[in-house]
């Protein structure tokens, strides 16, 4: 199975390790953000106003959104955890399957959805 | 920007910037299903052999990867800026009404939206290898990406047409 540095005869550059690090790592950190509600900010459309980090508006503010910051926490996580990554010896880098550059967020699908409960309404 | 405001009224603005978002959307999907459909059903066609599927999926997928990425990324900023407007003209009521489930798969596609943003990179660069005979790993790393993002369009596709019909339009 190739892994981050696949010994397959092909030359992986540095982009291909860190993508590849990215796409296994980003949908899991994004799940966490979305479930844990950890943005990097909130923005209030009613009043174009953007809060760092967590924001509960005042009723009179109008509703918060958190996708944007769930977005950027998970990307400036996951690449921030790939630069961790990189301390890893590269014989275990090898270990970790290619495939889960997919797998993983299909993965993620059903605990997504769990998260959307709220919305599940018969 | 207030000049722009002088001849476009604020609601055309927001037509006009839906309407991009939905032809984009459509471009993506076309370029990705075709893409799709190749890595599935393999290969060009042989003269012999006819048919809807292997004429749609003749194509050269190592032709689609920069155009998806550029049209992801393009539909992801634009959906992404008619969002500030959805949160409060199209959410707020269709909560009032109810429809939780709507609301639901539409927070869905927010989901996959962003996840396949993070899958761009290695899908581009999958699509980079020129070698005719891949290692398996890559050539079903390539097909899983690939299939993955197919399927994740044309579920948000779905649903913003959905969610479009729900709210109405020019409401």
């Amino acid at each position: 199975m190739s892994g981050l540095r696949p010994n397959d005869g092909l030359q992986p550059s540095s982009f291909r390790s860190f993508a590849t690090a990215f796409a296994i790592v980003a949908p899991v950190f994004y799940t966490v953000c979305e479930m844990r509600n950890w943005p990097l900010f909130t923005f209030v459309p009613a009043t174009d106003a953007v809060y760092f980090g967590l924001y509960a508006p005042a009723p009179d503010q109008g509703p918060p959104m958190y996708w944007y910051g769930w977005v950027a926490t998970s990307f400036l996580g996951s690449a921030a955890i790939r630069l961790a990554v990189l301390l890893l010896p590269g014989s275990a880098l090898k270990r970790i399957p290619l495939a889960l550059i997919w797998i993983t967020p299909l993965a993620m699908l059903p605990i997504l959805i769990y998260a959307l409960r709220f919305f599940w309404r018969w | 920007m207030d000049w722009f405001f002088d001849y476009v009224s604020v609601g055309t603005f927001w037509t006009i910037l839906l309407l991009g978002h939905a032809l984009l959307s459509v471009a993506l999907l076309g370029a990705i299903t075709h893409q799709a459909a190749a890595v599935l059903v393999g290969g060009r066609p042989k003269p012999e052999e006819e048919g809807f599927v292997r004429r749609f999926s003749a194509v050269r997928g190592s032709a689609y990867p920069t155009v998806v990425c550029v049209l992801w990324i393009v539909t992801f900023v634009v959906g992404g800026w008619i969002y500030t407007k959805y949160r409060i003209y199209v959410r707020v009521p269709i909560e009032e009404a109810g429809y939780w489930k709507t609301l639901g798969t539409f927070d869905l596609k927010e989901h996959l939206t962003a996840i396949g943003l993070a899958l761009l990179p290695i899908y581009w660069s999958l699509w980079q290898e020129s070698q005719t005979a891949l290692p398996t790993s890559i050539e079903n790393a390539r097909k899983g990406v690939t299939l993955c993002l197919a399927g994740f369009c044309w579920y948000a596709f779905l649903v913003g047409h959905i969610l479009n019909n729900t709210r109405g339009f020019g409401v």
